[in-house]
């Protein structure tokens, strides 16, 4: 069985915020006027992210992601970061 | 704070906050670390923990719907703060909202009472405070006698405290904190209205007193009522009643902007309750919350004497708490600074 990559997990993990199943959840789609959500589940989200990835992502990064792709990049960022 | 006797931090056993991740639950925190403890901190499975998790505090499992993650979570604890207290999300439906609270209360008090709690501070509202009738200042000794029918939120509240004021398995005290504004809204609470003003939009609102609070004075308070000797049973917290209008033209003024005029008392209740209606229905969020309107109109004049004398509160003025929720604010980008105005949601 192959490990899901980042993109699948994240998208796993916005789809239980938003009535949009997995396999429908673009890069391209912008979290809020595609997705639906708002700045109370953006910080959900983010959150959940910090926990399944064990990241330190903080309260003030939430700001700079607004589409799946951005999404992705940020965890990316962390991951990095953290094996540095 | 010259009746609270703190315990050398070493000797002291853990305590548990129930609501860290919510507004005045991350202050408490703030105030408990700053005070030498460790506090564990209960959290539901999908609580937004980005600040708790930066703050490298213990987090807990403690969800109210499930009574043995409450047990687990309170083993070895001496001191419970519960500020989870059940929120209504809308104000539609009192009965329901009402079983909720209290069944969720009732496991609190149960898994107190079955892990050796000494102590638990729950967080109740002003909602619960009656006014007096020759307009005097509230205070401790002014509860309703039966539950105010202004509204869903009321009536949930005054029962809630009704329920933890009637705990006789052990030692429970009653804060009573008033609008509180300050850093650390993350949810947008009562700070919609400033970062509204901040955005230059419109806010919506009726006029009424509304007795004023800064959170992390809330939380100096709670930390005394959890660690003296020998706490009041029932505190308000507040650093002042004024009139909404009044607030919102300082916080205007601040922005630089015009305050909008308030709607008449029908005028906003019609107003959130529309506002509600199409919420329910799976459209935004309420631009004006019912409770918000019902706490305003109803609002009593607070005398929060009490706190200061007994729990050593100093209550710090609405300029510095409007600077600081500013400061945060654009931190967190609710406001938008000019370089982030474009990107801001």
């Amino acid at each position: 069985m192959t490990q899901p990559t980042i993109e699948t997990r994240v998208i796993h993990l916005i789809s239980q915020l938003v009535p949009v199943k997995s396999q429908d959840i673009k890069p391209e789609q912008r979290l809020r006027d595609d997705l639906g959500m708002d700045s109370v589940s953006s910080m959900e989200l983010l959150s959940m992210l910090a926990e399944d990835f064990e990241l330190d992502v903080g309260v003030e990064d939430v700001a700079d992601v607004h589409t799946v792709a951005q999404t992705i990049e940020l965890v990316k960022v962390f991951l990095a970061k953290k094996a540095a | 704070m010259s009746d609270a006797v703190a315990a050398p931090v070493s000797s002291r056993p853990p305590a548990l906050v129930l609501g860290a991740a919510g507004f005045l639950g991350l202050n408490l925190v703030d105030a408990l670390v700053a005070d030498g403890q460790q506090p564990r901190c209960g959290r539901r499975a999908r609580t937004n923990v980005l600040a708790l998790r930066q703050r490298k505090v213990p987090l807990v499992q403690a969800d109210f719907d499930a009574p043995e993650t409450l047990r687990e979570a309170m083993k070895g604890i001496d001191v419970v703060y519960h500020l989870g207290g059940h929120y209504p999300r809308l104000s539609l439906d009192l009965e329901k909202e009402r079983h909720i609270g209290l069944t969720r209360l009732e496991r609190v008090l149960d898994a107190a009472a079955e892990t050796g709690v000494r102590r638990l501070v729950y967080v109740s509202s002003t909602a619960t405070v009656a006014p007096r009738t020759d307009g005097s200042g509230s205070t401790e000794v002014d509860l309703f006698d039966t539950p105010p029918t202004w509204g869903a939120y009321h009536d949930l509240k005054w029962h809630l405290e009704a329920r933890a004021l009637a705990e006789k398995r052990w030692e429970v005290v009653v804060a009573c904190p008033g609008a509180c504004l300050g850093p650390w809204d993350l949810r947008m609470g009562t700070s919609t209205m400033l970062v509204g003003l901040a955005r230059g939009l419109d806010v919506p609102h009726p006029d009424g007193l509304v007795s004023w609070v800064d959170a992390r004075d809330v939380a100096k308070g709670l930390l005394a009522l959890g660690t003296m000797t020998d706490p009041p049973r029932r505190v308000l917290l507040s650093a002042e009643s004024i009139r909404l209008q009044s607030l919102l033209e300082v916080a205007a003024a601040f922005y630089g902007v015009t305050a909008p005029p308030a709607l008449s008392d029908a005028e906003a209740l019609a107003f959130a309750d529309a506002e509600e209606h199409r919420a329910a229905e799976g459209g935004p969020r309420a631009r004006l919350a019912r409770e918000l309107v019902d706490l305003i109109i109803h609002g009593p004049f607070i005398d929060a004497t009490r706190s200061r004398h007994q729990l050593g509160v100093t209550y710090r003025p609405l300029d510095e708490t409007l600077r600081d929720f500013d400061a945060w604010a654009r931190r967190v980008r609710f406001i938008p600074t000019k370089s982030t105005q474009e990107a801001a949601p």
